[in-house]
């Protein structure tokens, strides 16, 4: 079903509206703050960091994707392109209320299974503004190690997707808390896995 | 004409402490006490100093003068020291000394903008206190009841989003430089 992109965002805009449970902003910006604080603090190793919130992400993602299904009862997307708008426009809308950009990479219009494919088709999210990130400013040396401050977003991508049969790659190309013009995901598709059966699919 | 303000702790540690020159036209405001000195003393810190002392040459006999003052006058001022050298301890010490005035104050005046709480010589301190206890104090020589609230409210908000950072530790000296810059652009603008 060819759902409009005016439709994602009416539909994101009613989920968040209605169906979503409110906590304080500032609530979870410091949870989140103090979280990532603590995990330094634990590692002291700024890579095995991201790498941290990138597994708790993970986690986050493949129970997130099924509650995102329930309230949403969207049908499967027939295309990486349709993922990409959805993942934009109903998913971050409905959890965190940002609408990020999507910017489709450039596919061959013929080929929409990914294996078939030379070049994965991936989009790009663009953030303008980031509700994990608000107050913080990162210290010298976490603006060396790599830290990229919100990097469970991308578990969480990979961890929801991957429960919708699509195994994905998803980094941060920037980051405006490291003097970044804008802060950047890029979710690259690298195959859609056949052998699972189908979540919610009846 | 200028201004120093101090951020303190609950704990009277300093955490921040700026020096503002105004390019603002000050009126003048001949006190009594300044009127009585001797007419080579010039400057502001003279009167202060002179009084203080009643030494006749100023640089070298400040320095000794104020080696008796308690220790923590001098200690203070740990984060970002700005502007002279000797006058630093006379700003450091009016500060110090006012902190009593403003407890009082505090216990009798509920409201977090406490005016003017101490007068030394020129020196007016005027100040601020957070919820958290955290005192704001400003070393001013002109009257400027209204441009100086609106800066304390602008450099509390600006405090608050800087221990809203996870990074930041509570209650240790603050060196973020956007605070630094916005605190400076804000000084340009109310005082």
């Amino acid at each position: 079903m060819a759902t409009s992109l005016k439709q994602y965002k009416a539909i994101g805009d009613e989920l968040w509206k209605t169906r979503t449970e409110k906590i304080s902003a500032e609530l979870f910006t410091l949870t989140y703050g103090a979280l990532v604080v603590q995990l330094i603090q634990d590692y002291e190793d700024y890579a095995e960091v991201n790498k941290q919130l990138e597994k708790m992400g993970y986690n986050i993602g493949t129970r997130l994707i099924e509650d995102f299904l329930a309230r949403s009862n969207m049908g499967r997307c027939s295309d990486f392109r349709e993922v990409g708008e959805v993942v934009s426009k109903v998913g971050f809308k409905a959890f965190l209320n940002i609408v990020p950009t999507v910017t489709h990479a450039a596919v061959p219009a013929t080929a929409q299974t990914s294996s078939a494919t030379p070049t994965a088709p991936s989009f790009v999210l663009t953030f303008d503004e980031n509700p994990l990130a608000d107050f913080v400013e990162l210290p010298e040396d976490a603006l060396e190690g790599g830290l990229w401050f919100s990097n469970v977003l991308c578990g969480v991508l990979r961890g929801a997707l991957e429960m919708v049969q699509m195994q994905v790659e998803a980094v941060f190309l920037s980051d405006v808390l490291r003097g970044d013009e804008s802060t950047e995901i890029k979710v690259k598709l690298v195959r859609y896995l056949e052998e699972e059966v189908p979540v919610g699919d009846d | 004409m200028s201004h120093h303000l101090f951020l303190l702790s609950p704990t009277d540690t300093p955490l921040y402490t700026l020096t503002h020159q105004s390019t603002r036209p000050t009126a003048s405001n001949t006190l009594p006490i300044s009127s009585n000195l001797p007419a080579w003393s010039t400057s502001a810190f003279a009167g202060t100093v002179a009084a203080l002392s009643g030494a006749a040459s100023l640089s070298s006999t400040s320095d000794r003068a104020f080696g008796g003052v308690p220790g923590g006058a001098g200690s203070e001022g740990a984060g970002s020291v700005r502007g002279g050298g000797q006058d630093r301890h006379v700003i450091q010490m009016i500060a110090n000394a006012s902190l009593d005035a403003v407890e009082e104050t505090m216990r009798m005046n509920g409201a977090m903008y406490l005016k003017a709480v101490d007068k030394f010589n020129e020196w007016t301190v005027s100040a601020f206190v957070t919820a958290g206890n955290m005192k704001f104090i400003l070393l001013h020589e002109s009257k400027n009841d209204e441009g100086i609230r609106s800066f304390f409210m602008d450099v509390w908000e600006l405090y608050l989003k800087t221990i809203m950072n996870p990074f930041h530790t509570a209650h240790t000296p603050i060196r973020s430089s956007v605070f630094d810059v916005r605190v400076r652009m804000s000084a340009k603008k109310y005082l």
